[in-house]
């Protein structure tokens, strides 16, 4: 019976295999990095999700070549289990608040987000975004906010998504997110001494099929028109 | 010979077929043993979780049934232009991509919606709110009571009505002392699949109400909230949601072995005429 169904299964994936050529790199890259990617290396495939959900598909043996993370926690734990290359940084980033086009519940700094009332969405605790959330309340003394959070969501352009609907009042993304909807959602700057050490992280994946081919996508983001092009799209140097 | 030749693929696929649809279960509980998973309800986000499902789901339940039974009686009862489209369009939900029941619950009810300008005029906003998750629910899982339903009534004896109000018992008695009773089985399978599919509604949900522990978060949001974080709670937690659902589908079959009656629809699926 358990080869039967292990027949069953090898079957329906040649099938799935013989469908989709098997030379193209898949790259697993934080949902922040959804529109820069694609430009730095249309041919490749793309898996773009919390970069935690991403780092637990590569720990369950999902066929990744490349990850790209939010931050170099998660990237280093792999390095650590022996599951990937020692990570190196490739862009940093910053966190704002972003309200709706309107701005409903009138929030001019982050401080406003203490008001009953205002309908805040953030991300999990253990998605990138949301430990960095995390990290900025805390130094601007403003954990109090959390009693107005109405969801919490998985990755950063889910956060982006309540808010750019009109949904929720306010969120934190990236600075680079809120780019990405012009005219939907208005940036509420964080202070400089509030921000986190937000830096991202690549790293080949160790069980990769084309490593050769991944090392050479890293080399691209690492490259003068990589870089360029995640500047271009609102990330700061890597330094 | 030859009838054993037939027999052998025969059998090979319906052992195929059960080894297929009980692998993953049985494959959940190997990573959960029972300690582990009594230990995970002392666990608040798992209690939250399935108290909130609960919740939801039975309050999406009665709306489903209160509202739902007339439409099906309807539907069932009266022959009138349009009523296939009606049908149709009344099962919809059951073959909406749940992400797309999502969308739609935002489009109507969100707060840039089409209700949306009113609900808020009215100082009530949906989205987020506990209202959302019922909301989901009942959208997705209404289809397949009503659908249920409607063949339910539709198989109860027209003489038998005919007869009650020969009798000299009105409309109304004779739905309630007669058509209801007779239909009741039918009633309580399209019940019993509503509830189990409202149980574990994910995606409508976490477009439309979010997921907030305690207020939005469901079992299946908690799943897959903690997959990522931890994933000894994210199986406890299926487990779970896998015993409910085990234990709703049993009484619902032990509902029907128990129905007297046999001039109420038996299949789940009975085609609707």
């Amino acid at each position: 019976m358990k080869a039967a169904l292990v027949a069953l299964t090898l079957a329906v994936a040649a099938g799935t295999a013989a469908a989709q050529p098997a030379s193209t790199l898949t790259v697993y890259a934080a949902a922040s990095l959804t529109d820069a990617f694609p430009k730095i290396d249309p041919s490749a495939k793309y898996s773009f999700a919390g970069s935690n959900t991403l780092a637990a598909q590569i720990r369950q043996g999902a066929p990744a070549d490349v990850f790209a993370s939010a931050d170099v926690a998660l990237p280093r734990g792999l390095y650590r289990d022996h599951l990937c290359s020692k990570p190196v940084v490739f862009a940093r980033n910053t966190v704002v608040v972003i309200v709706p086009k309107g701005n409903p519940a009138h929030v001019q700094s982050a401080y406003d987000l203490r008001r009953h009332g205002v309908k805040l969405v953030v991300a999990n605790p253990g998605v990138p975004v949301g430990n960095y959330t995390l990290q900025v309340l805390h130094k601007m003394h403003l954990m109090s906010v959390l009693k107005n959070v109405v969801s919490r969501e998985n990755d950063v352009r889910e956060v982006l998504a309540k808010v750019a609907l009109g949904e929720a009042d306010a969120g934190f993304v990236y600075s680079t997110d809120a780019r990405t909807v012009p005219g939907k959602v208005r940036v509420v700057k964080i202070p400089a001494w509030a921000q986190p050490n937000l830096r991202y992280g690549i790293c080949v994946v160790l069980a990769s099929k084309h490593k050769a081919a991944a090392q050479g996508f890293v080399k691209k983001v690492l490259g003068r028109r990589g870089q360029r092009i995640l500047r271009h799209h609102g990330f700061l140097p890597r330094r | 010979m030859k009838r054993a030749l037939l027999a052998a693929p025969f059998y090979a696929a319906v052992v195929v077929a059960l080894a297929f649809l009980t692998l993953p279960v049985v494959a959940l509980f190997t990573r959960v043993t029972p300690a582990k998973l009594v230990g995970q309800l002392g666990n608040q986000v798992v209690t939250d979780a399935l108290v909130v499902s609960l919740e939801t789901t039975l309050i999406a339940q009665v709306l489903i049934l209160a509202f739902g039974t007339p439409l099906a009686y309807l539907l069932a009862s009266r022959r009138f232009p349009g009523r296939p489209l009606l049908v149709t369009l009344v099962e919809l939900p059951l073959v909406l991509p749940p992400a797309v029941a999502g969308l739609g619950l935002l489009a109507a009810f969100g707060r840039l919606g089409l209700l949306g300008s009113t609900l808020d005029a009215l100082g009530v906003s949906i989205p987020f709110t506990q209202t959302a998750v019922i909301l989901a629910v009942a959208f997705v899982a209404s289809p397949l009571y009503v659908r249920t339903a409607i063949a339910a009534f539709q198989s109860v004896d027209p003489d038998v009505a005919a007869a009650s109000r020969t009798l000299g018992a009105g409309p109304t008695r004779t739905f309630f002392r007669v058509i209801l009773p007779l239909a009741a089985g039918g009633l309580a399978a399209g019940e019993a699949l509503a509830f189990a599919r409202g149980l574990g509604e994910f995606g409508a949900t976490i477009m439309f109400a979010g997921s907030l522990q305690g207020v939005t978060q469901t079992l299946p949001l908690a799943i897959y909230a903690a997959f990522d974080v931890n994933l000894d709670v994210a199986l406890a937690m299926g487990a779970l949601l896998v015993v409910v659902s085990a234990v709703l589908l049993l009484s619902l079959r032990l509902i029907l072995s128990w129905q007297p009656s046999r001039q109420t629809s038996r299949s789940l699926f009975a085609p609707l005429s």
